[in-house]
Parts: C-alpha cells; structure tokens; sequence
C-alpha cells in the first residue's frame, strides 16, 4: 500500500524514543524524549509529535520494545512486542549489514551483541551491575554542574585523561571528588571517567566474547564524546555511530514490525494520545505468589494487562 | 495431635517428600514452591552473602516456626557445597530468634540417621512409606517431561500448567503405590488430549545448574514456563528420580549415574568442585552431543561450584558450539531483566535454527 508506514516505540527506564518508517525502510520521522517517571505518558507525547509531523502517515504495523513494552504495546496495540536485545541488533544489521558487534548502552543497562553474517550468535547484558550506564553519567555530570553535552564536549578536549577506578560508581565518584581536591583538570576528570566506564563494561559485559570490528556503537550513551573517544582509545578502532544511534531501538522494533507484516494492525489510532489512559492493580490470588497485575482502563474498558510471574494475564483484555 | 515436621521445599518434589515423612506419624509441613513472604522473612534473617537458596529456605524454617512446627529435616550431606553447613546456620538463626523448631540433618551419623532415632517408626510401614516416596518421585519425573513437551507447542498459553497442576494435586492424594501407578498412568492420555500445534517446531534448550534454582518456580522467575512461552523445549537436568539413583548408586549403568556423568566431563574438568558443577559440566557436553539448540545455566549469585564452572562452560560453548545463557539470581534481580534475557536468547537461536538447523539424533 502506498503510504504505509511502520510504527516503531522503545520505552526505557530513561527515555522514550519513537521511530516512523516507510515501505522502503527509509526513517521518515525520529523523536527521542526523557520519560521522568512516566512511560505511557512520554509514549503518547511522543505519538502527539508524530502525528504533528506527519498526518498523513498510514500505520500498518506497530512494533513495541523497551523494558515497558508490554504496557506501551497494551496501551497504543501493537503487532510485535519484541525484547530491546534483538531490536537494537536488528537495526544494527540493517544499517551496517557487516556489523560483527554491537555495543549498546542506555540509561540503566548496557549490552554487548556478537553478530556474524548477520546473525546474532551471542549477547551479553549487565547483570548485578549497572556501572557505567546513562544514568551514572548523567548523576556525575549534574553533581559537576555541567549538563550532558558540556560534559560530553569536555571529555574530547582533555590531554592527559586522569586514573578513575572504575569498578563501583561510588567508589568512582569518591575518586573523582578526590582527584578534583588534588587539583586535577575537569576535563581531564571528565574523560578519565569515560575511559574507567569503558573499562569497566569491556571487562565485566564483555567478558569472554570475541570483539570484532566493524563496531557499531548506539544507544543514550553513544552520543557522548567522551565515551566514543573511550571506546575508540580502548579498542584500538574507530566505532561506527549510526545516525539515528539515539533511537536505534525504536528503529529495530519498526523494522520487526515491517518484517512481520500484519494483515492488520492492532495499532489502537492517534486518539489514544489524547485520552487518558489508567492503570489499575490487582492482586492474582490464584497461588501464593499473590503477584500483582496491572490492568491498562482505557476509557472504562480494560486493554491489556501485565506483570505476574505466569504468563497467565499477560496481555489479556476484557474482564477478568 | 501428630505432631508437624517442616520440609525443605523442592519444587514439586516437595509432595513427594512429604509422602515420605508419613510413616513417622507426624504431619508434613512444606510448600510446593518459596513465596514473597518466605523469601522476605529468610532475607531479612539470613546474612547477606549467603546464597538464595539459603536464604529461601530459612524462610521455609521461620514460617514453620511461626505456624507451630517443632520439628524440621534438610539435606545436609559432606562433599557438596557450603550446604554442609546450612543446617547448623539455620538452627542457630531460629534460636537467635527464640524460635523453637529442631532442624535434622539427612547426613551419615551412625547406622540410623537421627530422624529415624527420633521418631522410631516400625520397619515395615517405613519401607512402604519409602515405597511411595520413590513411586511418588518417579511420577513427578514424568509428568515434568509430559508438561516440558506439551508446553513448547500447546495452543492455549497455560494448558500444560493447568494440567500439570490438577495432575500434581491428583498424584498428592493417592496413597498406595497401586493408587499412584494407577495415577500415573492416566497422565500420558490426559497430557495427549491438549490441543497442540503440530507445525511449530519447538526450540530444545537444556536448563542445568544449581539444584534448588533449578526446581523452585519462585527463584527462578518461572524459567521453565517462560521458556515453554517462547516456544522451547526444556529439559531440567535435575530430575530428582535420576538424582536418587546417583546417590543410592543403584543405576550404575544409568546414563545419569555419577561414574557415566564423569566420564563425560573428564576433558573440561577432572575433579569435583562441589555441588552439581561437574553435572553442569557433563550435561552441558551432552546437549551438544544430543542437538541441542542452547543451554541456560542458572545459579544463585554467588554460587561457589557453579561459579567456578562458568569459566569452563564459556570455553566448552565455543568449542562445541554451543550457545550459553548465564543466569544469576538473588533477591534483587528483576524479572523484567530475566524475561528481556530469556527472549533475547530464545529469538537468537530461532535465527540460528532458521540460518543453519542443528542436527537431531
């Protein structure tokens, strides 16, 4: 169909970025903004801008991905609801087709994908851990007044990178503070904890995984400087950053949804941007897990549900 | 009144281990998987480098003790891990606590271990109520296997739970070893009439590690059920039927037995690190051998014979090419971060099924 469109939304913990296709894969609209606290809201803002900028556009496909998938998916109807792994290497291949590792860092996790002949063959994701993400770049930067693009803009003018332990963010911001009492340059500082988050994701995500270039570096993350120049110094290559490295998630998940290629799709209309959309809890008192549910009331109609250890509401609508 | 005797909660084994205890003219006291409040209660008493399974249990113990159990029994046996110790922490957590349950170990102590002491049962009703524990054990064992089959291909999502959970209830009320054949039986027809989808091809995925993550449905974030989802296959290497024959080393010919198992791991590692790492090992080399499309390794967080495995189990997955998902648990870990795991795994080995089918024997 001419002007059929594919739809692709990726809900984190720290933004909310939602990508536009067009039959032929090309981005036609890309937003990326910050949830504050609240997914389905940034969701809907962003849908607002989409339809803003392109009116016209026909969804024939939405994809769904991010850790709120499910409540986004439930919420807007979507016809794929994918992991976040498999959505940014999804785009990755589809931007570079060489890619043989894709490194992705967001706002509270970081992932590293192997990729050969454009087949995912290994991927690891922090665990325990979540040094060296978004969020502990952005805390840092707020804490030397600068705000993230000062700070990325500082790191690539450092000389002489200082020593940061890298190992626990807290113990990295004692000895940033330290070294900052000692007199060392911001700028130096600043690098100096790019190159000890680097350090710190190479040793403990990458950990036993074969790194090989082509390189392609997205997520929140990759559009800072200082970590790109990190990454570069530390692996001894130059990372690829792909244009819409900010939303590469969003762009994986329109792409699965072109590829899935719904007879018709689920996608709910503009309108549920403006209405608005509630969530309610119950708790399953099926076992003893007694886990709660949450049921997505869409004008007094129950949508979806999620959560729960089984797969029992997942997704489900209608009354219970 | 008979009096309570609190047990170790394994999965749905735990049904099985209470058909046991029967014979001792107590009432048995467990639950078939942990819940928040257990694991809440254990967490907050249990210090905090210990293990899940610890921590799980000495909930277990605390609910026990609260619901008026005097008496509990855990295995305690040498040679495994820091479970050697667990009895003695727990019973020393509960006394701090003022809470009155004794804790019997399982370990070698004598010819008779003190639980029998204890309770002194007549032989022949403690052998038939051994009888039933094992036929009991047995079934379990095989309804596990109907339902990890059923589940990878069934139309309905949550058919093969159901049906696993009536059968199980079902199972917990017969009382003879007649009653549970007769029951046992009925599992295969009543498994045969879930409506399937025969055009799927199910993924195979391999679920070894420790035992008590392995089994207990709370810990592990529903593994089985959520892989089963995704449209795998799983096989739980820890089966307790086959676990019981190693111990009791009656199968010596079994492919599970300890000697086969060892064999079997002699190039990637010689000696036993404790626990069920050289099973992890074993097993791990199997699932290449046998087909299999990937292998997920639970541990809780922490875990000393599992950890010291993983080493050896990333080097065997590039030599057999075999893919491997590291799973570490412990109270915090979420379970949007393990189901995001689960379905990223399975959707790479979907492609790699699609790019290049593995061969199955």
């Amino acid at each position: 169909m001419k002007n059929s469109h594919y739809l692709g939304i990726d809900v984190g913990s720290i933004s909310a970025n939602l990508v536009l296709i067009d039959a032929g894969a090309q981005v036609v609209f890309s937003d990326y903004r910050r949830v504050d606290g609240w997914p389905l809201r940034a969701a809907q803002s962003a849908l607002a801008a989409l339809r803003a900028a392109c009116p016209q556009a026909i969804l024939a496909g939405v994809g769904a991905t991010g850790s709120a998938r499910h409540l986004v998916a439930a919420a807007l109807g979507a016809d794929v609801v994918q992991n976040e792994i498999s959505a940014h290497a999804c785009a990755a291949i589809h931007v570079r087709p060489d890619v043989q590792t894709v490194i992705e860092i967001g706002g509270q996790d970081s992932k590293v994908t192997i990729v050969r002949d454009r087949v995912v063959v290994d991927f690891a994701m922090n665990l325990l851990c979540a040094a060296g993400t978004g969020s502990f770049l952005d805390a840092q930067a707020q804490r030397l007044n600068l705000t993230i693009e000062e700070f990325s803009r500082q790191a690539v003018r450092s000389a002489r990178p200082t020593g940061i332990a890298g190992r626990c963010t807290v113990f990295a911001e004692s000895d940033m503070i330290h070294k900052q009492q000692i007199g060392h340059r911001q700028e130096d500082i600043v690098m100096g904890l790019c190159l000890a988050m680097a350090r710190n994701f190479l040793g403990n995500v990458c950990v036993g995984k074969e790194i090989r270039p082509p390189i392609v570096f997205q997520g929140g993350v990759s559009a800072n400087q200082g970590m790109r120049r990190a990454f570069a110094e530390l692996l001894n290559c130059e990372l690829i950053v792909p244009e819409h490295h900010m939303v590469m998630g969003a762009l994986g998940a329109a792409l699965l949804a072109k590829r899935s290629a719904p007879a018709a799709s689920r996608f709910r209309g503009f309108d549920v941007c403006e209405r608005a959309i509630d969530t309610q809890a119950f708790a399953c008192g099926d076992c003893a897990n007694a886990c709660e549910v949450i049921e997505i009331v869409d004008r007094g109609e129950i949508v979806g549900r999620s959560g729960g250890r089984c797969r029992k509401w997942e997704g489900r609508a209608g009354p219970r | 009144m008979k009096p309570g005797l609190a047990i170790q909660p394994w999965g749905n084994y735990s049904l099985a281990l209470a058909a046991s205890v029967e014979c001792l003219r107590v009432e048995p006291w467990t639950q078939r998987s942990t819940t928040p409040e257990t694991l809440r209660l254990g967490v907050e008493a249990s210090p905090e480098f210990a293990c899940l399974s610890f921590k799980a249990c000495t909930g277990h113990f605390i609910q026990a003790a609260q619901a008026g159990i005097r008496y509990g029994v855990m295995v305690n046996s040498r040679g495994t891990c820091r479970l050697r110790y667990y009895r003695e922490i727990q019973q020393k957590i509960l006394k701090e606590r003022g809470l009155d349950l004794f804790i019997f170990g399982l370990g070698y102590d004598g010819i008779k271990p003190p639980l029998i002491r204890h309770f002194d049962p007549d032989p022949i009703p403690f052998l038939q109520c051994c009888a039933r524990a094992q036929q009991k054990t047995l079934a379990v064992d095989a309804l596990e296997r109907e339902t990890w089959r059923v589940r990878a291909v069934e139309r309905r999502p949550g058919d093969a739970t159901r049906l696993l959970n009536e059968c199980l209830a079902d199972l917990d009320r017969a009382r003879s070893v007649p009653e549970i054949r007769a029951c046992v039986r009925t599992f295969k027809p009543r498994f045969a009439a879930v409506p399937i989808d025969e055009t799927r091809v199910p993924l195979r995925i391999g679920l070894l590690g420790e035992a008590t993550l392995l089994r207990d449905r709370y810990l592990n974030h529903n593994l089985e059920e959520i892989l089963g989802g995704l449209g795998a296959e799983v096989r739980n290497f820890f089966l307790l039927g086959d676990e019981m024959r190693n111990i009791f080393r009656i199968g010596l010919f079994s492919r599970n037995s300890r000697w086969r198992l060892k064999r079997l791991a002699r190039p990637y590692l010689e000696n036993l690190v404790g626990g069920h790492a050289l099973d992890s090992v074993a097993h791990a080399i199997r699932c290449a051998q046998e087909g299999f499309d990937g292998v997920v390794h639970v541990a809780p967080a922490g875990c000393m014979p599992e950890v010291s495995v993983r080493p050896i189990l990333r080097r065997l997955s590039q030599d057999l090419d075999l893919p491997i998902l590291e799973c570490s648990f412990d109270e915090h870990a979420s379970h949007v971060g393990v189901v995001t795991r689960l379905e990223a795994f399975a959707s790479m080995l979907r492609e790699r099924q699609e790019k290049k089918p593995r061969k199955r024997p």
